[in-house]
């Protein structure tokens, strides 16, 4: 399959710890950096996929979600890791942290097997060194007819597709960046290449369905 | 009581720290970064920046923030930093010590080089300051290191020499984990850190 390259877009916060991603050479060869602020600038038309970070300012994303809006409707895909705390995000609710009373309550469970996380371990989606937390520490409700991929032991969703708010697909987590296994040298690694590899294929999906009569 | 302005980035993270109750009751103003180039700052005694702020916003801001400073100002810098923006500070950057608690016979690496400075003798314990540290800074001569790492590399320090004003500087972010949900002690630090900020002895 002849794929285009670059085709991910992901939003650069400009902040210390966002750096180390854009100046990683493993992302150089699938994803366009830009930083948030040019957002309204730029031709969005290249693009299959926006990438929205933890760290993003969801003030000036509230301010241009009719962008978003535009993005999802061209039949495209959002990929967004973090905690929401304002409506920019189409079907988004506002992050809920979980309450804690002992480590298990972070141990994370397929809702049900998807590609993104074939051959992936539960216990190194849950642990980092035997500890707890990393990846997921609250959800968000989800919205109607969602597909839940995750769940916290609560049976929280912390990671679903929603394909019915927009015209496009969004996923969300509720942690930590999803395409940040890279360098990771656990299972949780494929999970990357297999929502880079999935989000393309979504996109070819929505894409198809456009040209239906 | 000090009047404190708190840059604010827009993130959750930001958001959920500096608008929690018991640290917002501290701050007079939260002032949007993509604002601050606009925003006058002559009426506030602090001016706190917070953790992962976008850097190229910040930049613009430059002139003002040095003029807060030779005004007298209380500046306050949480986290590692991409620029060198803060007087003298002389980043240094170190892996991040993120497994020291795991080891056998633990140790953090964390010096506290000023029991009896204020901060230390009335409202933190350097058990508060501690989860981990990013890097260290080498602060110009005249300094006062509060914290250091075991080989006197500064982790908090308070600097009155380069300006008029105060530099209080850390490489810890205890916004961006607090804000994150996530480092217990980063709580019991800011628990600490504001009121000292507002009406201690900085």
């Amino acid at each position: 399959m002849n794929e285009k390259k670059n085709d991910f877009l992901m939003l650069d916060t400009g902040s210390y710890f966002g750096k180390a991603r854009v100046n990683d050479p493993k992302y150089q060869e699938d994803f366009t950096f830009i930083d948030t602020y040019e957002l309204p600038d730029i031709d969005l038309k290249p693009f299959k996929c926006l990438v929205i970070q933890g760290l993003i300012d969801q003030k000036f994303l509230y301010k241009h979600k009719e962008l978003i809006h535009e993005f999802l409707n061209d039949k495209k895909v959002i990929v967004f890791c973090g905690n929401i705390f304002m409506d920019w995000l189409p079907g988004g609710s506002n992050f809920i942290p979980k309450t804690i009373h002992s480590f298990q309550d972070y141990v994370v469970s397929v809702h049900q097997p998807h590609p993104i996380f074939e051959g992936v371990e539960e216990d190194d989606m849950t642990y980092n060194k035997g500890v707890s937390g990393f990846f997921a520490r609250g959800h968000h409700p989800i919205p109607d007819r969602s597909e839940v991929l995750l769940t916290l032991p609560g049976g929280e969703p912390i990671t679903y597709i929603d394909r019915h708010s927009t015209k496009g697909t969004i996923l969300v987590h509720s942690g930590n960046d999803l395409f940040g296994s890279m360098n990771v040298k656990k299972t949780t690694v494929r999970i990357s290449f297999q929502l880079m590899q999935w989000v393309r294929n979504e996109y070819q999906i929505l894409q198809e369905k456009s040209e239906v009569k | 009581m000090r009047k404190i302005a708190v840059i604010d980035g827009g993130s959750s993270q930001h958001h959920r720290t500096y608008t929690e109750p018991k640290y917002r009751k501290n701050i007079d103003t939260l002032i949007y970064l993509p604002d601050l180039v606009e925003t006058s700052i002559d009426e506030f005694d602090v001016l706190l920046l917070p953790s992962q702020l976008h850097m190229g916003l910040l930049m613009k801001s430059m002139d003002k923030i040095y003029e807060f400073a030779n005004r007298g100002g209380i500046i306050v810098s949480f986290g590692p930093q991409l620029n060198e923006w803060i007087p003298g500070h002389n980043w240094e950057f170190r892996e991040t010590n993120f497994w020291w608690w795991l080891e056998k016979d633990p140790k953090s690496g964390l010096v506290l080089q000023k029991p009896d400075h204020d901060l230390f003798s009335r409202y933190l314990t350097l058990a508060d300051s501690t989860w981990h540290q990013h890097g260290v800074y080498w602060p110009p001569k005249g300094s006062d290191i509060l914290v250091s790492t075991e080989d006197g590399g500064a982790v908090l320090y308070i600097d009155k020499v380069s300006t008029k004003g105060t530099w209080v500087v850390m490489t810890l972010d205890p916004d961006y984990h607090y804000g994150s949900y996530f480092m217990p002690a980063t709580e019991r630090f800011l628990n600490g850190f504001f009121p000292w900020l507002a009406e201690g002895d900085v």
